[in-house]
């Protein structure tokens, strides 16, 4: 997945004059050919996320098309009142593509997880979140969205789907199947090991890419029995909000695979940590179990 | 003080008054800044507030917003009537801080968090470097908001980029000095790569000969004025009482102020 949103920044950064591309001095060696040609648009700007986010606004006010590269909770933890004034509260628009979703750095600690970041993204309105669950609809969604005027944030994963890969739309949740006994919400990452236990059951499954702005009425009109499961690869309840919006004055009984809030103190390897936190399909078939009995 | 210094500090005076809130000793520490820009210095009108090709003046230091309205009221952008009417209630567009998104022209940012105004008139200045735009930035910052880290962020980016298009002006009346000590300003400033020069921030002669000769420059390096000045300059008991820090005058303090303003 980021080596094909480096080959597209590239092209982004031959064809269109009006883009501009800062990375946090990651992914050069791939784009090395445009940072030597294009100087002036296309920059490792050095390490400092806060600043660049509002130097990213300013070129935004002047009518350019700013993309900046980093590793996600820099991009996001650090610098959130930066998105909060310069680019939500002036309405301006950026593309903010993270490397090291949630757990991708899993040996790295603390300082490289950043489960919560589509949680504190959605809580700055005007702000979208973008989650592919694969490289092919990282490049569908990110054509979609990047010159739409809004601050944009895409969560580049190293553990994309490889069974299901479909195409996807920018602000839409896909059906995947449908069913009686409960819904089932997959994001992101999460689809393989979702139609592992959903594929020929009698439940629905809805796929969400974009967090923000969540497709509400996808969810309304599948949702017969008022059962949902949540299964996000990021902090639990991120969605939560979001299903209880889109289903007003039901009776839901929700269900919820997802990483718990609390500080992560482990290392190991990245299955380890989806294991340990029960984003398997093990759990998922407990959980969608309890839930639709 | 010159008549325009007076009637922009009366101005200040009235629409504190009017807002029931304010910063005031740090918008008449700026004001004389401020008018020089726009009336001497700014390639920028009332009906040139849009266009591509426009100079930007970008407050940093939120706080002196009603700096910001005395002198575009003076310059024919806005009406001080419309303002003393409205500002600070609930569906105004004016207030103590800027809102970009109500206005078409005239305010070219959102102020109000320190450390933001600079970074953010760096990156306009750069976006003029690839557009080939000859417009010139001009950033309004506080002596005290160089404790941000952004700001010296942004000091490594302007010179890296060579954005000799981009003034920062520090109001310099030492409000940092009660919290660090900061040193030279000029020294770290250069340091960085930046073309320093300093001016009375009260004399506006002075300071416009400092900006002319500045925006002649073409040499590669960003400008930086370090401009002396005087918390409350222009009322002596706005000088002499921190309270003026965050205080608006009621109706008495308003005539008592203002008189201060006329004799000064």
């Amino acid at each position: 997945m980021r080596r094909a949103f480096l080959n597209r920044v590239a092209d982004m950064i031959r064809n269109e004059p009006d883009t501009t591309f800062f990375t946090v001095d990651i992914g050069m060696w791939a784009i090395r050919d445009v940072l030597r040609d294009f100087p002036e648009r296309c920059t490792n700007v050095g390490i400092y996320e806060d600043g660049m986010m509002s130097i990213a606004a300013g070129m935004a006010r002047r009518g350019l098309v700013p993309t900046i590269f980093g590793i996600q909770p820099y991009l996001i933890d650090r610098t959130l009142e930066q998105i909060k004034m310069d680019l939500a509260y002036q309405k301006l628009g950026i593309n903010v593509i993270g490397t090291g979703a949630a757990v991708d750095y899993p040996k790295y600690g603390y300082s490289h997880y950043c489960a919560e970041d589509a949680m504190v993204i959605k809580s700055v309105p005007g702000c979208e979140f973008v989650a592919p669950g694969s490289a092919r609809q990282f490049l569908q969604l990110f054509d979609q969205s990047y010159r739409d005027g809004h601050p944009t944030f895409f969560r580049v994963s190293d553990h994309p789907n490889t069974e299901y890969d479909v195409d996807v739309r920018f602000g839409k949740a896909n059906v995947i199947q449908t069913g009686t006994k409960a819904t089932v919400i997959a994001v992101s990452v999460l689809l393989d090991e979702v139609m592992k236990v959903c594929r020929g059951q009698d439940v629905t499954v809805l796929y969400y890419t974009t967090l923000e702005p969540f497709d509400r009425e996808t969810l309304a009109a599948n949702c017969p029995s008022g059962k949902v499961l949540i299964v996000e690869p990021e902090f639990e309840g991120t969605l939560l909000y979001d299903v209880y919006k889109a289903l007003p004055g039901r009776a839901l009984q929700i269900g919820q695979v997802a990483f718990p809030r609390e500080i992560f103190r482990n290392y190991g390897t990245y299955q380890e940590k989806m294991e340990y936190y029960g984003l398997t399909a093990e759990n998922i078939s407990e959980k969608l179990k309890a839930l639709a009995e | 003080m010159n008549q325009i210094s007076k009637t922009l500090r009366k101005h200040a005076l009235y629409l504190s008054h009017k807002c029931r809130d304010g910063n005031l000793q740090s918008v008449f520490s700026c004001l004389d800044i401020v008018w020089t820009l726009y009336d001497r210095i700014m390639a920028w009108s009332v009906e040139t507030a849009q266009e591509e090709d426009r100079d930007f003046f970008i407050i940093s230091k939120g706080q002196a917003t009603l700096a910001l309205y005395p002198v575009l009221i003076e310059k024919g952008m806005f009406s001080l009537e419309e303002i003393g009417a409205e500002i600070g209630s609930f569906d105004s567009r004016y207030c103590i801080q800027t809102d970009l998104t109500k206005f078409q022209g005239g305010i070219e940012n959102n102020a109000g968090s320190l450390g933001h105004g600079l970074p953010f008139a760096a990156g306009i200045a750069n976006a003029n470097k690839i557009k080939g735009s000859p417009s010139q930035v001009y950033v309004l910052c506080g002596d005290g908001e160089f404790c941000e880290g952004t700001m010296w962020e942004t000091c490594i980016f302007a010179s890296a980029k060579k954005l000799d298009n981009l003034c920062v002006i520090i109001d310099d009346n030492d409000s940092v000095g009660a919290m660090v000590d900061m040193g030279s300003f000029v020294r770290k400033l250069e340091a960085f790569g930046f073309d320093v020069s300093e001016a009375d921030g009260h004399n506006m002669e002075e300071l416009e000969t400092v900006f002319r000769a500045l925006r002649g420059r073409a040499d590669g390096r960003p400008k930086a004025v370090i401009a002396h000045t005087v918390r409350g300059y222009g009322s002596p008991t706005m000088t002499e009482h921190d309270i003026w820090f965050h205080k608006a005058p009621n109706a008495e303090e308003l005539e008592l102020l203002t008189g201060e303003v006329d004799a000064f």
